[in-house]
């Protein structure tokens, strides 16, 4: 039984519109717990995701999403409209319908055979409109796109607006309305009891005006509390029911049972309930103003995504749907236009905007052989290339997956962050229960006294008795408490540092990698290919008897035929300094020691030795006077070949393996951050040392064979520090996984499948220094978040609480902790966003040495429009 | 009554309302004890049934469909 659950067991992503604080979360995960064969369930607040792990011969995708709907919260499907041809009313319905619909993330599917367009509804992440097109193929019937659907991340930008058009209507019914109660209210109250006339505060007519307003925009709050409420799950929607209604129905009792015992005409608090719905929908305005920008980021990546190809078939150009091109079709493209898929040039140059992938800010110049990446921009020529890597194998797609994966996890911070967040609700409402019964069995007869008014207002409660003076401090503790701020602090920063290292090149693979990455102490760089080019090439040219260049000619004729890295070098040393190409007659490769060749100079021959010292002396050659310059130049850890001409020395030729660019400057930049730089290699101690003494590394781990790389990371771990390693992401693998944080420098098209906690995108080591920084940034983000939400609420409820009135005779209205409430969750909201103008000093002005680069996704977009 | 999971809701549910009530009750008899007014006691019950209902439903609810959806799975495995 258990291995055919096994079987079943499958794993979906569904978008989640709606949320709003980490009650909703604790709301939707419980809600998708309790439907039978949901295994796991993880949701997300900022990204608006459900991750769900069900046993799909138990329930399906549909039956979530209606779950997710029953309980207040939109699932934003994506509609996408196919043209089907071949199609005949009454029987292809029963045909196409029954095979999309088996589809895991098909929610419905309409048929208009007047115009022959089949209308579905379906879950992007779960079924792609690719698949529905395959499903409808494969049944025999042709399918085009027909290109007016509407993706997952317009319809979420559909409901977002329509979250803020919905709240912004509400304010203009609660705002006017709030204030008019409020002035009414106070109008006996110096100084508005000079102007305002005498009927304004008849509680009838206050009854009148606030009524509507609970109906109205109040409505919201009731309706998706008794939603959750009846499948036992709470969100913050109850703590505002329970506050407005609370404060509405003494207000009504008041008024028109004005004996009952509830204070009396003097304690209706229509202007309680009628600014709390007014605060709160200011609250609700706010956040949906500003929830969407902290995921910006990854809609500009998405954005970039071409939707059509031009595909060459049969030799005519037919353009189909980016997400329809098949690895092996040629594709054209015209200057301006994107590259839909990853693959090679055929024919035809241009130069590509690539920086969106390299962080080259210069378009790079592409010809036939030539690799071009999905989401790139053709600027200048047209080309024709093969298509390699289609949908979710292109580099973009990869990108956008490590991006979205990084913005869906939880940091293990945020664990005590979910656990407060998960059980504030029911806490305060016990709170308030324990409350309520404090001050009604003791608080009341202990501390109350007739001068007892509200906080910033100049209403009294004189003739409030136990029952109404205990119920309005419940209420108020109800109120202010702002479950959502702790919620939202880990969420929302991490979403905005995760979008934020993507402008930068630097893909956190998950929120605990920004975690670990800003806690990093120690930051071990792997020598080569890391810090070097990991190319050797021609450092010093050291002529005896002949010309340098000339010296060169010869060493290359020697070499041309070798294919050792060194000989490659110099070959490729003397064609780019100009060298004269000499004929090679004969070459003989000596193992250990060099290469011995007969060079043909016009007329004449030379016989060319290239190799080490024991080459020299073993043929003959006096090379003393060559001795010093040889050993100051391996002093600073460059392998130097001997040249000797017809059996005399005539030079010296240095090979290193050169730094790169900027390897200095992030070395400096690390350094200056207070990490501890150490740089690994398997080379020799002498090569090392000297590289390091170039770069102001003082910790050197040389010799270290590939396999130790992991043993040495471990040792440092052992000795108390935490550790980041930055390798290449294939040899050093072990030593990645080993660290507290992996630093995979990527090649851009290979990103997912380098090992590693954080992916560098670019080819630039000063990257590292850039990660650690907005990692650091991004906790910085999280705790300040933290600190305020655990703050405020520490602070507020106690003071709704009453504990502050025995000793100054005020407590707080309930319309005043409505305001605190808002303000709380709306800050954390606005904190956050200062990532926004975020900038690594890595990657700024002047940082690390080297002058800004521009933003690669941001100016990309800027270019695509 | 057996507890599955298609009634699983209304257990828990009626689980939640019986502690409610017990609750309320519990005030109104402390409250009489207490001199109160008819209006204090009725309306302090009334307020503590709500906010028991809120902290009880929620918690009251799932451990009743745990419950079953175990008492589902032991069931299949027999």
């Amino acid at each position: 039984m258990a291995t055919t659950h096994e079987h079943h067991r499958r794993e979906v992503t569904i978008p989640v519109a709606g949320m709003t604080c980490a009650a909703c979360v604790r709301k939707v995960e419980k809600a998708l717990k309790g439907i039978p064969g949901v295994q796991e369930c993880t949701v997300n607040l900022s990204a608006g995701k459900a991750g769900v792990v069900y046993d799909e011969g138990v329930c399906d995708v549909p039956q979530m999403a209606r779950r997710i709907e029953e309980i207040g919260y939109e699932v934003p499907a994506a509609r996408t409209d196919l043209l089907v041809l071949g199609m005949t009313p009454g029987h292809c319905e029963f045909v196409i319908g029954p095979a999309v619909r088996a589809l895991p993330g098909v929610r419905d599917v309409t048929f208009n055979f007047s115009t022959d367009i089949v209308s579905v509804e379906h879950l992007e992440s779960v079924t792609p409109a690719a698949e529905i097109k395959k499903a409808i193929r494969s049944l025999g019937y042709e399918v085009h796109d027909r290109g007016e659907g509407e993706d997952t991340a317009d319809r979420e930008r559909k409901l977002r607006r329509a979250e803020i058009r919905r709240q912004q209507i509400n304010m203009l019914i609660a705002w006017p309305l709030g204030l008019v109660i409020m002035l009414f209210t106070f109008s006996s109250y110096a100084p508005l009891d000079s102007f305002m006339p005498s009927w304004a505060d008849d509680k009838p007519l206050l009854f009148a005006l606030t009524t509507p307003l609970v109906l109205g925009p109040g409505r919201q709050f009731f309706i998706h509390s008794w939603n959750g409420l009846r499948r036992g799950v709470t969100d913050m929607n109850l703590l505002y029911a329970t506050g407005i209604g609370a404060a509405y129905g003494i207000a009504v009792v008041n008024t028109f049972f004005p004996d009952a015992g509830f204070g009396g005409e003097q304690a209706t608090f229509y202007e309680a309930a009628a600014l709390l719905i007014a605060f709160i929908v200011l609250g609700r305005y706010l956040e949906a103003l500003t929830r969407g920008r902290t995921s910006e980021a990854i809609r500009k990546l998405i954005r970039l995504r071409p939707r059509t190809a031009t595909v060459i078939r049969d030799g005519a150009e037919v353009e189909i749907a980016a997400d329809e091109v098949v690895p092996g079709d040629v594709i054209l493209v015209r200057p301006g236009e994107a590259i839909p898929v990853d693959g090679v040039v055929l024919e035809g140059y241009s130069a590509v905007d690539e920086s969106l992938i390299s962080g080259e800010s210069i378009p790079v110049e592409k010809s036939a052989g030539d690799e071009v990446i999905a989401g790139s921009l053709n600027k200048t020529g047209a080309f024709r290339f093969e298509a390699r890597r289609v949908g979710a194998d292109t580099a973009l797609a990869q990108i956008i997956r490590l991006v979205e994966d990084a913005q869906t996890t939880k940091a293990p911070i945020q664990a005590l962050a979910d656990r407060v967040a998960g059980n504030f609700i029911l806490a305060v409402h016990a709170l308030a229960l324990a409350v309520f019964l404090f001050w009604f069995f003791a608080g009341y007869h202990w501390f109350f006294d007739e001068s007892t008014r509200l906080i910033l207002t100049p209403y009294k409660l004189t003739d409030l008795e136990v029952f109404g003076f205990a119920l309005l401090v419940s209420v108020t503790v109800l109120v202010i408490s702002c479950p959502c701020a702790v919620g939202l602090a880990t969420p929302a920063a991490m979403m905005a540092g995760a979008g934020k290292g993507a402008e930068y090149g630097v893909l956190f693979k998950g929120a605990d990698a920004v975690e670990a990455m800003s806690r990093i102490d120690t930051v071990v760089l792997d020598k080569t290919g890391t810090l070097t080019k990991g190319q050797p090439s021609v450092t010093d040219v050291i002529a005896g008897a002949v010309s340098g260049e000339h010296l060169l000619a010869l060493a290359a004729a020697a070499e041309r035929n070798s294919e050792h890295p060194l000989g490659e070098a110099i070959v490729r040393a003397a064609s780019e300094r100009g060298a004269a190409a000499l004929e090679t007659e004969s070459f003989g490769s000596l193992p250990g020691l060099g290469v011995e060749a007969s060079v043909r100079e016009a007329e004449a021959r030379t016989g060319v030795l290239l190799g080490n010292r024991a080459l020299m002396a073993g043929r003959g050659v006096d090379a003393t006077a060559l001795s010093a310059e040889a050993e100051r130049l391996e002093g600073e850890g460059k392998t130097v070949m001997f040249v000797a001409a017809d059996g005399a020395a005539a030079g010296l030729i240095a090979v290193a393996d050169t730094l790169k660019e900027t390897s200095a400057a992030a070395v400096r930049e690390l350094r200056r951050m207070g990490l501890e730089v150490v740089m690994l290699t398997g080379d020799n101690a002498r090569t090392a040392a000297a590289i390091a003494a170039q770069l102001g590394i003082e910790r050197v781990l040389a010799e270290v064979p590939p396999g130790g790389k992991a043993d040495e990371v471990r040792r440092l771990q052992e000795a108390g520090r935490r550790v980041a390693m930055v390798g290449d992401g294939v040899n050093d693998a072990p030593a990645l996984a080993q660290a507290d944080a992996g630093v995979a420098i990527g090649s851009g098209s290979d990103v997912a499948r380098e090992t590693g906690s954080v992916v560098l995108v670019r080819d630039d080591v000063l990257d590292v220094a850039a990660a650690a920084q907005i990692a650091r940034q991004t906790m910085r983000l999280v705790r300040q978040n933290l600190a305020w939400a655990f703050g405020y609420n520490a602070a507020a409820i106690p003071l709704a609480a009453g504990v502050l009135y025995p000793f100054t005779s005020q407590i707080v209205s309930p319309e005043l902790a409505a305001l605190l409430m808002a303000l709380s969750s709306f800050s954390v909201t606005m904190n956050t966003l200062r990532m926004h103008g975020y900038r690594p000093p890595a990657r700024s002005a002047g940082g690390g040495g080297e002058a800004a680069r521009e933003r690669p996704a941001a100016r990309l977009v800027e270019a695509a429009r | 009554m057996r507890v599955t999971e298609a009634n699983a809701g209304r257990i828990g549910a009626l689980a939640a309302g019986g502690g409610s009530s017990l609750a309320a009750l519990a005030f109104f008899a402390a409250a009489s004890l207490g001199g109160y007014g008819w209006v204090a006691r009725l309306g302090g019950a009334g307020w503590v049934f709500a906010l028991s209902m809120i902290i009880l439903l929620p918690t009251l609810m799932p451990l009743v469909r745990e419950r079953a959806v175990k008492r589902g799975r032991h069931s299949a495995a027999d």
